[in-house]
């Protein structure tokens, strides 16, 4: 730049100092320092391009879910939450000077569990081609957790997490903050296991999940790895090879909890009848008591009554109460037979037949008793 | 020669940038840095920003990653306190402490310090591991589970080995990544597993069984208990109606012998209420009028009129059914 300066410069003067001996000459020069002068302009605005390219390369914008910090001389400018700047458009001098670095806050970023599930493959487990499970595990293959009660259960989790902020920590202070909170969450998963039954550990989910976030949560505590948990799934199950005896074992709680709801159900039923058929001893006995003793409280009304007219002539009363009711009878007697008391006399023997086999009393035929005579 | 100020402005721009670029270096945030004065470690930097050095080969200097970096050892067999083979597997947050000590050490290289990382793990293996038992890894008493204890025992052996050896390094945490057991105790492990579901299956059907009979014989025996206490109840009720009802008794004690007949009538109706069968002989009052002629007076007494009425009713049968 400087040589071309310096050599295009001087070039142009010689025509104003010495005019012309040599025309030809001096036309060639002229023509080339011409040319000379136009290319110069040329470069200089393709600097003058440059400088400008240089600068606004120093533009960048920030998205909405992130935010940006700058390094000058690789240091942050500014201090802690000051220094991040927002979405939005933002200047920085261009490297090496300014260093812009983005965060990605608001983003939710998901880690798998590495530990704890056998040796598959997703396009294997897609397909449903795994193999079958072995007598044992490979501890270089296959993943597994140990439970509390020294039992082996397979579990799979993933965890969605954000950066908190500032993110200055997540971003600076790790060489792979990524791995760390995986690390953090398969270390929980131990955890977690280690402390439950292996029935526990299958059945209660929530409460397994709950071990698991309580424990990342000390983990990103005590590591300061600067991230906040959204949401932990998990997926325990039995081993593969054990699959049919833990069936079983869920067979037979489905078949008990059918067998206790039977039994419940009929001591239901059996209590309410029993309910029932007491209320109705209970009345009955109260019916047959009112009714007795209005039956009793009647006759002795009757009684009292009639007393006064029994005492007037006792004999002739009881006569004619006699006559009275003998007569009811005789008229609601089905079959009336007079007999003699003694037929030349012999005392009259009567002999009843009780056949057995015409099932026809009802209606009114030849009477059932047979009367003979001696 | 006349210089043009634009060209003089940009000539001695560029000499301050060749100047600087030869004289300064930068820090970046996440890195610490060493200079080192002919090739001898002589001024540590542990903060970001722009520094001086003398141009090579006077001085140089060399940066290093001081972020944090996850280490993570091999799933290593070892034996518990209590005989049991374990497999572990840690992994450690270190970085670079002091760049000083840390440059000529494992001159500048973190891989050889994760490789150094390595055996004082394995130290720590059999340091603080040997020293639990089985139980204290895994235990479903939370008293008993010493799993947190047990990182923090083998951290601190790590970082106290860390410091006797002037490693430059600072180790920031550890964890278990992984917890396992050789491969033919798992297989042990699966026969017992397998021993133990079919217990639980038997226990769970006995269970089931043995509630559900109880539950039975709990409601039949409640049910024969109501019953007898409502009969009770009722055999109360009824001996109340009975007493409530001896009181008219006093009614009737005014003339017995009345009580008695009426009594006697009333038993006589109902009881050949209905499809009565009645043999009579003729000296029952009204059917003596059908005897020829009643010689004399009177009219039988009661007694003899009871009499007979007994004998016919003896003789009434009731035959409908």
């Amino acid at each position: 730049m400087k040589d071309l300066q310096l050599t295009s410069n001087p070039k142009p003067e010689p025509p104003h100092e010495l005019p012309t001996p040599e025309m030809t000459e001096d036309a060639g020069s002229q023509a080339l320092s011409e040319a000379l002068r136009s290319s110069f302009a040329i470069v200089k605005i393709l600097m003058i391009g440059l400088v400008l390219v240089f600068f606004g390369s120093g533009f960048f914008t920030v998205g909405t879910q992130e935010k940006a910090i700058i390094l000058r001389f690789g240091k942050p400018v500014g201090e802690g939450e000051k220094a991040l700047l927002g979405p939005g458009p933002h200047w920085a001098f261009p490297s090496p000077v300014d260093e812009v670095v983005k965060i990605p806050i608001g983003q939710v970023q998901t880690v798998a569990s590495t530990i704890g599930w056998y040796a598959t493959s997703v396009v294997k487990e897609a397909s449903g081609t795994e193999p079958e499970p072995g007598p044992s595990l490979n501890p270089a293959l296959d993943g597994y957790l140990l439970t509390g009660d020294q039992n082996i259960i397979h579990a799979r989790g993933s965890l969605l997490y954000r950066i908190s902020e500032p993110g200055l920590r997540f971003t600076f202070d790790f060489a792979d903050a990524a791995k760390l909170v995986q690390n953090a969450f398969n270390n929980a998963l131990i955890f977690a296991a280690a402390n439950l039954t292996v029935d526990d550990a299958l059945k209660d989910i929530p409460g397994f999940r709950e071990k698991v976030a309580l424990r990342l949560q000390q983990l990103i505590g005590q590591e300061q790895l600067g991230v906040i948990v959204d949401r932990i799934d998990l997926q325990p199950i039995p081993p593969r090879k054990l699959k049919p005896e833990f069936e079983k074992v869920l067979a037979a709680l489905v078949n008990r909890d059918k067998v206790l709801n039977e039994a419940r159900s009929y001591e239901n039923q059996t209590t309410s009848r029993a309910k029932s058929e007491a209320a109705v001893r209970i009345n009955g006995g109260i019916t047959e008591s009112n009714l007795m003793v209005q039956l009793v409280v009647a006759d002795a009304e009757r009684f009292t009554e009639l007393l006064p007219a029994y005492r007037r002539n006792p004999q002739l009363f009881m006569r004619q109460r006699q006559q009275e009711t003998l007569q009811r009878v005789l008229a609601n007697a089905e079959y009336k037979m007079v007999l003699p008391g003694v037929a030349n006399g012999k005392p009259v023997e009567v002999r009843l037949q009780l056949n057995r086999e015409t099932p026809k009393p009802k209606t009114p035929g030849p009477p059932p008793a047979e009367v003979d005579k001696h | 020669m006349k210089y043009n100020p634009l060209t003089l402005a940009i000539g001695f721009i560029l000499l301050v940038v060749f100047v600087l670029l030869l004289f300064t270096f930068q820090v970046r945030t996440t890195e610490v840095s060493v200079v080192t004065t002919f090739g001898k470690p002589t001024r540590p930097i542990t903060k970001p920003g722009l520094y001086f050095q003398w141009p090579w080969p006077i001085q140089k200097h060399h940066n290093f990653d001081q972020r944090i970096h996850n280490f993570e050892s091999k799933f290593e067999q070892v034996l518990t306190s209590d005989g049991y083979n374990l497999l572990v597997m840690v992994y450690v947050g270190w970085k670079i402490d002091e760049p000083e000590l840390f440059f000529p050490r494992f001159n500048g290289s973190p891989t050889r310090a994760e490789e150094n990382l390595e055996g004082l793990v394995r130290n720590a293996y059999s340091g603080v591991v040997g020293k639990h038992p089985f139980s204290q890894f895994i235990s479903t008493d939370e008293k008993e589970l010493k799993f947190v204890e047990i990182e923090k025992e083998m951290l601190e052996k790590i970082q106290a080995d860390v410091r006797t050896n002037h490693y430059g390094l600072e180790v920031r945490f550890l964890g278990i990544k992984k917890l396992g057991l050789p491969e033919s105790v798992t297989q042990l492990v699966f026969e017992r597993m397998q021993s133990e579901r079919a217990l639980q299956e038997g226990k769970i059907r006995d269970e089931g069984t043995r509630l559900s009979e109880e539950i039975r014989s709990r409601a039949n025996l409640e049910s024969a208990t109501m019953l007898a206490q409502a009969d009770a109840e009722a055999t109360k009720i009824r001996g109340l109606g009975q007493s409530k009802a001896a009181e008219s008794l006093k009614t009737f004690e005014q003339d017995p012998a009345l009580a008695n007949f009426l009594q006697k009538l009333e038993g006589l109706e109902s009881f050949l209420k209905e499809r009565t069968t009645l043999l009579l002989d003729e000296s029952t009052s009204p059917l003596d009028l059908l005897k020829p002629t009643p010689p004399a007076s009177t009219a039988q007494p009661p007694s003899s009129a009871e009499s007979g009425n007994k004998k016919a009713t003896r003789g009434a049968q009731d035959i409908g059914q």
